[in-house]
């Protein structure tokens, strides 16, 4: 809500027809701490940081609390999801290996879940993945794993080979193996965390955008009268991108994931 | 003012997301529409198509989003 507020400070309802935020940046950082604990300061992000890693682990603890032979409504939600990341992720992907990386897997695809739909969620309304750290930390966390797998599976032919494919005509060579260079150590973990950061600021920045200004100009109409009509077709844009950022935010965990177990396979299966 | 371009930074840096999205809008097109076609012809493989599909659109939204770093960091 304060970041409504916070635009409707801004807003020429008069003059403007859509709301646009002073600076974007006031929408994702939250400075302001809301309690501490000891010397740790806990601002919003970081509360919410917290809150989806207990979600996470509150969904799993009740959804698997008994196991029956005929589940409650809820635990067959929870067990087809994980039933999704072991077959639909890890063992497609990586192979009959791929059961070592389900809890990893599994781990990373729930907590991005729930952290994006914390953007949809009312009364949240903040998705976690758009600060940048978070994303970051996940990327670098797939980029050890696959690295270290690589290099201990092939040893010191992980390297080797990428610099210097075998398989290739001999001119082109050194071209290859530095593209394969550049786009294994550098751009993998790169664009892993930049995908999901820009699809959800670019979601919330939209929901933010169309919903804020369809209430602004909505709840003006004492004051400017028909012109406050102007809010209703951004109210309906905005729900229209409220729907649509519900399926952005379960496809980017689902990509996230995907390609966290394309880059570990790939280190598995060395061998082109 | 006159010769100062900090003015059209922001503009400029639009200009360049808007070029550097060209090329992977183009190539999500081809990658999408090849896969609905593969699935049209053989319905019982879609599963594999469709993952293999997200896969084409990560790799190819590559190039997008390093022009997206590059409009905030410019």
């Amino acid at each position: 809500m304060d970041q409504l507020i916070l635009a409707s400070e801004e807003c020429d309802v008069v003059n403007e027809v859509i709301c646009a935020p002073a600076d974007v940046k006031e929408l994702f950082e939250f400075t302001e701490v809301i309690f501490s604990i000891g010397p740790l300061g806990f601002t919003r992000t970081i509360f919410l940081f917290f809150l989806a890693a207990f979600v996470v682990v509150g969904l799993l603890y009740f959804g698997l609390r008994k196991r029956r032979m005929v589940p409650s409504r809820f635990g067959v939600v929870i067990e087809s999801l994980l039933d999704f990341v072991k077959n639909g992720i890890a063992k497609e992907i990586i192979g009959p290996e791929g059961a070592r990386y389900v809890p990893y897997l599994t781990a990373i695809f729930l907590f991005i879940l729930v952290g994006n739909l914390f953007e949809v969620t009312p009364l949240i309304n903040f998705p976690i993945t758009s600060r940048m750290a978070i994303p970051a930390f996940l990327a670098i966390v797939t980029y050890v794993i696959f690295v270290f797998i690589g290099f201990g599976k092939n040893k010191f032919r992980f390297l080797l080979d990428t610099v210097w494919p075998k398989h290739v005509p001999i001119g082109l060579r050194w071209l290859v193996g530095i593209i394969e260079l550049v786009s294994i150590f550098l751009l993998r973990p790169f664009t892993l965390a930049v995908r999901l950061f820009a699809n959800m600021v670019a979601g919330h920045l939209m929901l933010t955008l169309l919903l804020g200004s369809g209430v602004i100009f909505l709840s003006a109409f004492p004051e400017i009268g028909l012109k406050a009509l102007v809010g209703i077709p951004w109210f309906a844009l905005g729900l229209g991108i409220y729907l649509f950022e519900i399926v952005v935010s379960v496809l980017q965990a689902y990509i996230f994931t995907l390609l966290s177990a394309v880059y570990i396979q790939s280190s598995v299966h060395f061998e082109h | 003012m006159e010769g100062n371009i900090e003015i059209l930074k922001g503009a400029i840096a639009l200009i360049g997301y808007g070029l550097a999205a060209v090329g992977p809008g183009v190539g999500i097109g081809i990658v999408v529409g090849n896969a609905i076609t593969a699935m049209a012809r053989q319905p019982e493989m879609a599963g594999t198509i469709r993952t293999t599909m997200f896969l084409g659109i990560a790799f190819t939204e590559a190039l997008a989003l390093i022009g997206f770093v590059l409009f905030f960091i410019a």
